[in-house]
């Protein structure tokens, strides 16, 4: 055989998903035919999961540079600058993936791992993790596929509270939405988020120090075994059956907890004796990426001994015990002087072996001054490739080809609030998402102000002792995604800054996840190019702080969210924005508080319906003209909302966006208390479908009377819209919706349909 | 002589809420440290004034939720001590593990009398979060130490578990009663065994339960979560709720106590008593 067929051979046997052409060219790096462990490494290193191979040209478009970043897209999590307290600077570090594919395929499993990734990005910068969020679309419940997905959604929200709920982070809520585009490839984003002090952010390569001193690496956690084999390249293809399991890991927050305590203890100990350390979590690519990237980002070789990992299972082939997936491990690069010091701190004073069967901390590798990738394996070399490649990368412009959806209004539309606000309110979009809720803890760790469905972005006070607030918020609209793909990336940005600001919180950071179909079909790349576009107009906009941009620091793509049927899910571009708030006590929730207080309406209404919850739900349409994104006036409301916070004259504030104002309303209304309902009385009689259903972006404030009438010089995008009531309604004159009477069914809509599987439609 | 309490809190292989809960009992004017399972030798010699076993989900809930805990060498410390009339509190995966280790009701000693069972009401099963109303019985506000400040109002408090159901064996239903010390109310006081104001079908709608002599109380709220007004829902109804306006309309918020501070300041109070 020539070389050409067996590296054709060895694609075909080995299941890989690289190119021939893209074999080759690693062959000719190194300059034989490779090993089966620098197959599948470079199979993962190249894959789309790792290497952003179809994306990155565009990936250039976001704003990452702004004067509050620290670190930017690039390393395991994005930094920005929070805030001073006690003498010291503290950082916001975010992390934003995907876990789409394993999620579909094992649900419980996928969505556990999906936070167990997530988090460790955020660890192994050096910081306590302090929250994280899951941001979810599923297919329709109700739909051809609904048992699946009803089984999917209860699965996915398992494996989040089974797994986040034991590692003690507190969950921050995210969104959940349905959408029959979602049938065969539910989407489980996942955020986290965590602060360090600035003078103790670690980084993910080997430092400086490595060429003056011995440095060796440390394998610590879980035993490894054959668990997500493959994982990196089964998310970079379409998802074709469920046969693919074994890609799938099995994550395990009880170690993680202990591994994460340990962690600190090891961290303090580095630090407080000044020596410099590499830290990077095991991910993609496992050991072989961890161990080579360690080293080529610290422009150094290493030699690796994998008869020196600890399994689980025995006889594993070097390839698999090199490049497979198994959850809650780290590298850590330290001097060889102090590696048995570390060693005890994970092996005696944490006990890991004895905890958990073959857990522990071992030095599995030496850097060294030549700057090769060797792995040894039985006595023998199973890979031996300049470290240069592994990080190189490669990159390919996909072709694109426009495919807008024109632009379809309904022939009339009809107008009956009451009965379209109980529609709206008992819709899948529209119900309360509190059954999710009721399974995650939002509370450990004691920092929590407002849980998920009190204010309209989770905030916490996550400094013992600061009153330094954080708002996180995590959005995007399919529905707008199937009919602007532009629009939709804008407004993603657009409603998660609207999220953060309604609490107060000024918007200092945001990250992305671009889920997307099939890259190498010209429409879906399309679509990906106008998302990111959208996005990064949108930031270009939403910058607060001085002329910066609002910053994208951190990231992912998904590409391959598509059956093989064919169906690409609706474009889903989905961004996190956070806030910080100075003096949390100020932070405002979205329930109505006193009757008689004005509210206020920010935020012209236009005809500009399309996609919205009034179409779909109560005339049922799809289509029509997407509302705009209106970048200088959406900063401009921003702004104005921030100011009442500020000068404490807001009492409750929502943002506009499904159902238009009137959901907005009812949605202030039910989140009263229960010993003191409120409910809202419009001033208009008009039964305006534009008025009371558009998502036109706005916000809706509760303030006094006074506090209106000492606005002085009111801006043109302001109008008082009503008035809070001791009712427990949402009325205008000539009609009234009773709340009470669908407020059982609107909390446990979900709960009925997902859960118990009471399914009347 | 030491100039305040030392309350030991102590860290399992899997516990989450022992920083918050260390922080809760600083707050309350006494000393914390947190001390991990195998450092029994440390703790024994820095002799504790009172004992927390925080939430979590030590040794990852093997066999049942506290049940490998309960097992540890440290916890034999505890349990002696427990013996001698020191304060223990276990709180949430803390509660489950005085509950194995048979330390409440503790009727007879050593022997494991109660189980915390799986959540299970007409209504909702497996885990629950959310915030609850619970009041302090009449003899358990004489008698513990972690509830003498509590009084007769409607505390809310949150819950967060997926094992909370406090069952008795038959035989034993005629003295529960005289263990009982948190139970669940709606947020007028009125008790009711409905979900949601019972959220897990607890028997006699038990949120805590304690020992014979009020020393040692296991009970599945958090009250470090509720230890500032800041951290209770802005929809809490009620004399807290008005507390809460009351504080925020007020410029107070930040520094003012919620309803779980009770607890840890009821200890404190308990020791200024004691000196």
């Amino acid at each position: 055989m020539n070389l050409r067929d067996e590296l054709k051979e060895a694609i075909r046997h080995r299941s890989l998903a690289m190119t021939l052409e893209e074999a080759e060219k690693l062959a000719g790096y190194v300059g034989r035919m490779p090993t089966p462990l620098e197959l599948h490494l470079f199979d993962t290193m190249w894959s789309e999961h790792c290497s952003y191979k179809s994306s990155r040209s565009l990936l250039k478009l976001l704003p990452t540079h702004a004067s509050s970043v620290v670190v930017g897209p690039g390393e395991d999590a994005g930094i920005v600058k929070f805030t001073e307290h006690d003498g010291y600077s503290w950082d916001l570090v975010v992390a934003h993936e995907s876990h789409n594919h394993p999620s579909q395929v094992l649900p419980v499993e996928g969505a556990a791992t999906g936070i167990g990734g997530i988090v460790r990005d955020v660890y192994c910068m050096g910081a306590r993790v302090t929250g994280s969020l899951d941001l979810l679309r599923f297919g329709d419940p109700l739909g051809n596929s609904g048992e699946k997905t009803r089984a999917i959604c209860r699965g996915v929200v398992e494996g989040i509270w089974k797994y986040g709920n034991a590692l003690g982070v507190p969950n921050l809520g995210g969104d959940t939405r349905f959408h029959r585009g979602y049938d065969d490839n539910c989407l489980v984003n996942v955020v986290s988020l965590g602060f360090v002090r600035h003078d103790r952010i670690v980084h993910s390569f080997v430092p400086a120090e490595a060429h003056e001193e011995q440095y060796v690496l440390i394998l610590v956690g879980k035993p490894t075994d054959d668990t997500g084999f493959g994982g990196a390249t089964f998310a970079s293809a379409d998802l074709e059956d469920e046969s693919e399991k074994g890609a799938v890991q099995v994550a395990d927050p009880f170690l993680k907890r202990v591994l994460s305590e340990a962690n600190m203890n090891v961290l303090d100990f580095l630090f407080e004796r000044g020596i410099k350390f590499g830290f990077k979590d095991l991910g993609a690519g496992g050991i072989a990426c961890v161990t080579s990237e360690l080293a080529a980002h610290g422009n150094l070789g290493i030699e690796v001994n994998l008869d020196l990992v600890p399994v689980s299972i025995p006889d594993l082939p070097s390839e698999v015990i090199a490049c497979a997936e198994t959850q809650e491990r780290y590298g850590l690069a330290v001097p060889k002087r102090i590696a048995a010091e570390v060693l005890d701190i994970y092996n005696e004073k944490y006990e890991m072996p004895r905890l958990f069967p073959g857990a522990g901390a071992t030095v599995i590798g030496t850097f060294t001054a030549e700057p090769f990738y060797r792995v040894l394996h039985c006595g023998r070399e199973v890979a031996n490739t300049p470290v240069e490649y592994i990080t190189e990368g490669i990159i390919y412009d996909r072709d694109w080809k426009p495919s807008p959806a024109s632009v379809i209004e309904p022939d009339s539309r009809p107008c009956d609030p009451p009965e379209d606000l109980k529609r709206m309110l008992l819709s899948l979009d529209g119900a309360s998402r509190s059954p999710v809720w009721s399974y995650y803890d939002s509370e450990v760790q004691g920092s929590t102000h407002f849980r998920p469905g009190e204010a309209d972005a989770c905030v916490t006070v996550p400094i013992p002792g600061c009153r330094a607030g954080l708002a996180v918020s995590g959005d995007g609209n399919p529905w707008i995604g199937e009919l602007d793909p532009f629009l939709a990336g804008a407004h993603a940005v657009g409603e998660a800054v609207r999220n953060v600001v309604a609490t107060g919180a000024t918007p200092i950071a945001a990250t992305d996840c671009l889920n997307y179909g099939n890259p190498e079909k010209a429409d879906v790349f399309w679509q990906f190019r106008r998302g990111v576009e959208g996005i990064a107009a949108a930031c270009r906009e939403l910058g607060f702080e001085g002329e910066d941009p609002l910053p994208i620091v951190s990231g992912n793509v998904s590409f391959y969210n598509q059956s093989s049927q064919g169906g690409a899910i609706p474009p889903s571009p989905i961004v996190a924005v956070f806030g910080r708030i100075d003096d949390f006590t100020k932070s405002t929730d979205i329930s109505l508080k006193t009757p008689g207080d004005l509210v206020i309406l920010v935020g012209e209404r236009m005809d500009e319906l399309g996609g919205s919850l009034y179409y779909r739900t109560c005339i049922d349409h799809r289509g029509g003209r997407v509302p705009a994104f209106r970048g200088k006036l959406e900063r401009e409301m921003a702004l104005f909302v921030l100011r009442c916070c500020e000068a404490g004259i807001s009492k409750a504030v929502h943002d506009i966006s499904d159902g238009g104002m009137i959901l907005a309303a009812a949605e202030m209304a039910i989140t009263s208390r229960p010993d003191a309902r409120r409910g809202i009385l419009f001033d208009t009689d008009e039964m305006d479908p534009v008025l009371l259903y558009s998502e036109t972006p706005g916000y809706l404030i509760e303030m006094s009377q006074e506090s209106w009438n000492a606005i002085e010089s009111k801006p043109g995008f302001l109008s008082v819209a009503g008035k809070v009531t001791d009712e427990f309604s949402i009325a205008a004159p000539g009609w009234k919706m009773d709340l009470l009477e669908i407020l059982e069914d609107h909390a446990s809509r979900l709960d009925r349909i997902i859960w118990r599987e009471e399914i009347t439609e | 002589m030491k100039s305040a309490p030392l309350v030991a809190v102590i860290q399992f292989p899997g516990s989450n809420c022992e920083y918050e809960t260390a922080r809760a009992v600083r707050s309350s004017g006494m000393e914390s440290c947190i001390y991990r399972w195998n450092q029994w030798r440390e703790l024994k010699n820095s002799r504790p004034d009172a004992y927390v076993l925080p939430g979590g989900f030590s040794f990852q809930d093997r066999i049942r939720a506290g049940a490998v805990a309960a097992k540890e060498r440290i916890m034999d410390l505890v349990f002696s001590e427990a013996a001698d009339g020191k304060p223990v509190l276990g709180i949430c995966n803390g509660a489950q593990i005085l509950v194995e280790s048979g330390m409440v009701p503790g009727w007879e000693k050593g022997r494991i009398e109660t189980a915390l069972a799986a959540n299970h009401i007409s209504g909702r099963s497996g885990y629950l979060s959310g915030w609850i109303f619970l009041r302090t019985t009449a003899r358990a506000q004489q008698i513990c130490p972690w509830l003498g400040m509590t009084g007769n109002g409607v505390i809310p408090l949150p819950i967060a578990h997926a094992e909370g159901r406090f069952v008795f064996s038959e035989e034993n239903h005629y003295r529960a009663e005289s263990s009982a010390a948190l139970k669940y109310c709606d947020a007028k006081g009125t008790e009711s065994s409905d979900y949601p104001i019972n959220p897990n079908g607890s028997f006699l709608n038990l949120a805590g339960v304690m020992n014979e002599h009020g020393n040692v109380l296991a009970m599945m709220p958090h009250p470090e979560r509720a230890f500032w007004m800041w951290q209770l829902p802005p929809w809490i109804p009620g004399e807290w709720g008005d507390r809460r306006d009351k504080s925020l309309s007020s410029g107070s918020h930040a520094a003012a106590k919620g309803p779980g501070s009770m607890f840890f300041m009821s200890l404190a109070d308990y020791f200024r008593g004691e000196r």
